[in-house]
């Protein structure tokens, strides 16, 4: 066991490095384009004035243009390599958030990329003026998935570059930051698109009706008449084609990992956890001691959300620590950080072996440093508590 | 406990449905909804001008306002003609559900063509569009404040809790944050949508989704704050988690239907309205059909919960009520959520909310009942527990001290205090007071949906305001009195149970004056109390009660000339009472009188003399009086002794006796200062007078005079100090040596005579009783 721990070690770090990397690509790409989006709510000849520096850049600066698609292909693939390891599914909720999103992002981000490419094959310039009343007017289910992509993404990312954050020091005054920034900036995108397709949706319909001053597509498309038809087709072949092989690739992650979880030895331990309200749970081993006591619902501080990090999750082991693997590189390193005592150990990393473990947290479960001892100490189940 | 669940799960139940038989009303009742009044936009306005100007519309107005002018001048009608209106009405109400019923079938395809001509499709998309995204901007508004306050949160949630009133504090503050929360997310909402101008229809629609997104939540946010179905910490009702989350469950498909019915109700009728008024046509029909079948969703969905709750809530708790009880319960639950849709199905909306009113309040009353006796019996077995953990605490110390041999030989195991409720008055009169105030609740409720001002009853001379303000005012008065009566009668009681006579021989406590006069006053208040009803209620019933209360006036007065003297004696005994001037078994001074007292009656009191005689003394009669058995006593004794007296050695001698009396085990604890010396008090003409006193406590000190006379005589004796003996001197001149036996007796009798002044001898102090 601990040699494959020693073995993966170096990969974990590559993999978690890459993630990081190409998750902050994508990260600073989706902000600038909702940057310029959020311009919408002066007006959409803002918008448009902006759209180079904001987000053309992206897909006419070449290397850019490169690192971003490198990204994403990169960033897919690790997570679904990431998902086969996963020991359970029921993991705290902004990981699931997460998880759920970063699955729906492509499907629904094919319409928007593929129509923006059909538009400039077409030899259009993909002005806002032409992307907003596509979404507003002549498809609006397209803009409602507009707004559930962006809401997506974003969800996706700033969880993501949230657990980066958090796990770093000095993440307390960064926070105060990056939260008001987290929700605004999406909600000001949103703003931003509303307001841009009420002002180019026509009177009649209740918007303002504005037309683009010397807009570049007055004369229509410049490609050759005959490949239109062609490349509207490939318009909306191509998204669905997107949808099913990333839909598919995820089935078959989730097959392949039911599979491995399938053939993995099964055997019983039993956790006791001691404290002011001690509770014994039996559980199956193969998962990490954090995984047991949220499957159990025992409150469990975990800052980093046990990406074994950030050391709030420590457990003093007080039976059954003879049969555990001894600290890895990484969460060696953590508990020195914490100058912990030899016996505490990251419930994150620990994977409990079959027989008895009895454990103890180190930190509240509500991070807090109430003195719980002057309250009073009886306790008492409500009347009926069956 | 089963009680309280079964009376929980009814209140829940019941309380949701209330507000769907709200919602069924109000399309119905033409306009009156509350919920969402948008403020007309410029299209709206244009609109409306158009329509004023419309003939057709004009004379839909003249038509309307010569109704309304009829039934307001018409004369009041006769109870045959009432019962005939109100079957006229039901008559006609049977007939437009008829029309209908006939509607129903071809309602989808009318309402798709009403739908598809009002909207167009990209709107119908674009709606929900900004719908989706102004509810998400609420959300992300609300998900920052709640980062800011995560921990706050999670602190009120996590922190162990045992008493009651920390766990209501904690469901307060995260009812608060939640609320905060939720307020956020309606600014952010509904505030920043309203800030942009929309085509009017999309607005309604989408407002009406966004009002409704939000009344979810808040009854969601309600129900967490009293199940907190997961932070057991926090939870108010007295179950546990298992039950707690199937009942949030159960709360919130209810809610969920009801505000799904509401808002399509809404919807579908803002619509039906809205073609009407452009095509002349009638929709009134398909209106009414589509809020009858959402109404029967909601009545379906509600007796599906019921069903669930009553079904699964008894195994999750393992309770062991009767399965009678709980069938009883949970078909009179169905049966009313049925009877009032049958009320409301015929349209008679009064009796309707009177059905649901009433048929509510009695398991509301139980559910109340129970809920504060589980909130006081968690804070008495709280305080219980801190109570033993004391005593034990107590307990342990003496055993340690024991074991070390610290404790003197045969001192007692200390005896720890019984345990006290301190709650055992209040529960009582918070019962009474909640019961109150949900009587009264009850009844505005009623008066709000019959629409009566219940506080304009008596300009309302109808027979139902007549009934209803009569019904009000009895219930107010007795409700109040019975609320004053309990309280009265709690602390009364309670001070009697508590008085504890005392043992013989001990002087009585304060308690005994209180336990004289407790009684009397009980029943002087209950005597008020009733009377003071009666007359109100009398008074609000139309009775004139000016006559009786002359009579009982002059009554008064004639009783209170012909009785002043007694009633001068209560009054005057009860004021003697309150001053602590005596207690039972005092020995007292009134006046030439006194003695023991013996009895106190509310009239006069009864002491006895020491020596057996028995007064009566009226209290009226009392102007002062002495008490001779306070706190302590002082006595004053005086010893004659001869000029040449060593007076050091008296004073050793005296403390000694002292010391002596004092290590007495009969009176010795009863002396509070010991017998001394006060050194020679006064000379006289043949010997000096030593004073001497003590203090005791009231009563000892005639035992304990007697006992130092007999040792300071015989401790005199014994140290040869002779006490003073009046002796005359003659001095016979020229020797009188040769004095016969006869003429010095003749000489000793002169000088006797000569030397007995004129006064007697001192006045003796009082005898001893």
């Amino acid at each position: 066991m601990s040699d494959t721990v020693i073995d993966t070690h170096w990969g974990a770090k590559l993999r978690l490095q890459a993630m990081i990397i190409t998750g902050m690509v994508l990260f600073a790409f989706i902000t600038m384009h909702l940057l310029n989006l959020s311009l919408g709510l002066h007006s959409v000849q803002l918008m448009e004035d902006w759209r180079f520096a904001l987000s053309g850049i992206w897909s006419s600066f070449f290397p850019l243009k490169v690192l971003l698609q490198a990204s994403l292909v990169v960033h897919f693939i690790i997570a679904l390599y990431s998902l086969y390891r996963r020991n359970t599914l029921r993991v705290p909720a902004y990981d699931m958030a997460q998880m759920i999103a970063g699955v729906l992002i492509i499907p629904l981000m094919g319409i928007h990329v593929f129509g923006v490419m059909a538009v400039k094959e077409l030899g259009l310039e993909p002005t806002y003026f032409l992307v907003l009343s596509q979404f507003w007017i002549v498809s609006p289910v397209n803009g409602l998935q507009q707004v559930a992509l962006l809401v997506v993404a974003w969800i996706h990312g700033a969880i993501g570059v949230y657990s980066w954050l958090r796990a770093r020091d000095g993440s307390a005054r960064v926070m105060k930051f990056f939260y008001p920034f987290v929700v605004m900036l999406p909600i000001l995108a949103m703003l931003g698109f509303v307001e841009g397709g009420r002002q180019i949706i026509s009177v009649d319909e209740g918007g303002l009706g504005m037309v683009m001053e010397n807009d570049p597509n007055v004369d229509g498309p410049t490609v050759d008449p005959e490949m239109i038809p062609v490349i509207l087709a490939k318009a909306k072949n191509r998204p669905k084609l997107a949808t099913r092989v990333s839909l598919g690739l995820v089935m078959m992650v989730l097959l392949a990992r039911f599979i491995r979880l399938k053939l993995r030895e099964r055997s019983h331990v039993r956790v006791s956890y001691g404290g002011r309200r001690p509770m014994t749970f039996e559980s199956e081993t193969g998962l990490t001691l954090l995984e047991m006591a949220h499957e159990n619902s025992i409150p469990h501080a975990n800052v980093c959300r046990g990406r074994g990090r950030c050391g709030t999750c420590r457990v003093r082991v007080l039976k059954g620590g003879e049969k555990l693997a001894p600290p890895s590189e990484l969460e060696a390193k953590v508990l020195a950080r914490w100058n912990a005592e030899p016996n505490e150990r990251l419930a994150c990393q620990l994977m409990p072996q079959e027989g008895v473990l009895d454990v103890e947290r180190v930190v509240k479960a509500d991070y807090s440093n109430l003195d719980y001892a002057q309250a009073n100490k009886s306790t008492k189940s409500p009347v009926g508590a069956s | 406990m089963n009680m309280i669940l079964r009376s929980l799960i009814i209140t829940l139940l019941l309380s949701w449905f209330t507000l769907p038989a709200m919602a069924q009303i109000m399309p119905s009742g033409g306009g009156e909804e509350t919920v969402v009044v948008p403020d007309p936009s410029p299209n709206d306005v244009k609109e409306f001008l158009r329509l004023l100007g419309d003939p057709s519309v004009q004379e839909w107005i003249k038509d309307s306002v010569t109704e309304d002018g009829e039934i307001d001048t018409a004369p009041v009608l006769t109870l045959r003609e009432q019962i005939d209106q109100r079957l006229a009405q039901i008559a006609e109400r049977a007939q437009s559900l008829a029309v209908a019923w006939n509607v129903l079938p071809r309602m989808p395809m009318v309402m798709s063509d009403v739908w598809d001509s009002e909207l167009s499709h990209p709107q119908k998309v674009r709606s929900l569009t900004y719908l989706i995204t102004f509810l998400l901007i609420g959300l992300g508004l609300e998900w920052l404040y709640r980062q800011f306050m995560q921990y706050p949160l999670l602190r009120v949630e996590q922190s162990p809790k045992d008493a009651p009133m920390e766990k209501l504090t904690g469901a307060v503050m995260r009812a608060a944050i939640i609320f905060a929360g939720l307020g956020i997310f309606a600014v952010g909402s509904i505030g920043a949508f309203k800030s942009f101008t929309w085509h009017p229809l999309v607005e309604a629609l989408v407002m009406d989704f966004l009002v409704m997104v939000l009344l979810f939540r808040i009854i969601m946010t309600v129900s967490l704050f009293f199940q907190a179905p997961h932070a057991p910490e926090l939870r108010l009702v007295p179950y546990g988690s298992p039950v707690a989350r199937h009942l949030h469950w159960i709360v919130r498909v209810l809610a969920f239907a009801v505000v799904l019915g509401l808002s399509l109700s809404f919807i579908l009728n803002r619509i039906a309205f809205m073609r009407e008024m452009e095509m002349g046509g009638s929709l009134t029909a398909v209106a009414l059909a589509q809020t009858v079948g959402l109404a029967l969703m909601v009545v379906v969905v509600a007796w599906g919960c019921i069903w669930m709750a009553f079904r699964r809530v008894p195994q999750l708790c393992e309770d062991d009520t009767e399965l009678r009880d709980l069938r009883f319960w949970r078909n009179y639950l169905m049966i009313l959520v049925g009877v009032v849709f049958a009320t409301w199905l015929v349209g008679l909306f009064g009796i309707m909310w009177a059905i649901l009113v009433i048929g509510l309040i009695v398991p509301s009353l139980k559910l109340m009942a129970a809920w504060i006796d589980h909130f006081f019996d968690q804070s008495t077995s709280a305080l219980h527990d801190a109570h033993q953990v004391e005593a034990q605490a107590v307990l342990d110390e003496f055993v340690a001290a024991e074991a070390e041999g610290e404790v003197l030989e045969g001192e007692p195991q200390p005896v720890t205090p019984e345990f006290a409720d301190p709650y055992a008055t209040t529960r009582p009169i918070v019962q009474r007071a909640a019961r109150f105030v949900l009587l009264m609740s009850a009844v505005f409720a009623l008066a709000m949906a019959w629409g009566i001002n219940i506080f304009d009853l008596s300009s309302d001379r109808s027979v139902v305001g007549r009934v209803l303000e009569v019904l009000v005012d009895s219930i107010v008065a007795l409700l109040l009195a019975d609320l004053v009566w309990t309280w009265a009668k709690t602390v009364i009681d309670k001070r009697v149970a508590d008085y504890e006579p005392p043992v013989d021989g001990q002087a009585p406590g304060p308690e005994a004056r209180m336990f004289t006069l407790l009684p009397l006053l009980r029943t002087i208040l209950m005597v008020s109390l009733l009377i003071m009803v009666s007359l109100s209620v009398l008074s609000a019933a139309g009775v004139n009660i000016a006559p009786i209360l002359a009579g009982a006036g002059i009554m008064g007065i004639a009783i209170g000339f012909g009785t002043q003297s007694l009633v001068r004696d209560i009054v005057a005994g009860i004021f003697f009472l309150i001053d602590d001037a005596f207690r039972l078994g005092e020995y007292i001074e009134v006046g030439d009188l006194m003695g023991t007292v013996e009895s106190i009656s509310v009239r006069s009191m009864r002491i006895r003399h020491h020596r057996g005689k028995v007064h009566t003394v009226p209290y009226g009669e009392l102007k002062s009086l002495t008490n001779h058995s306070r706190d302590w006593v002082i006595m004053k004794l005086e010893f004659r002794v001869p000029f040449d007296t060593d007076l050091q050695l008296v004073k050793k001698l005296i403390k000694k006796v002292g010391a002596e009396l004092k290590a007495n085990e009969h009176y010795g604890p009863s002396i509070l200062s010991t017998l001394k010396s006060q050194g020679v008090r006064r000379m006289e003409e043949f010997n000096m007078v030593v004073g001497v006193k003590f203090m005791t406590k009231p009563g000892e000190q005639w035992l304990v005079r007697r006992d130092a006379y007999q040792k300071v005589r015989d401790i005199f004796d014994a140290n040869g100090i002779r006490m003073a003996e009046r002796n005359v001197k003659v001095a016979i001149e020229g020797g009188g040596a040769d004095l016969t036996e006869e003429q010095r007796q003749a000489v000793a009798g002169a000088a006797q005579e000569a030397s007995q002044g004129p006064e007697g001898p001192p006045k003796a102090i009082p005898d001893e009783p």
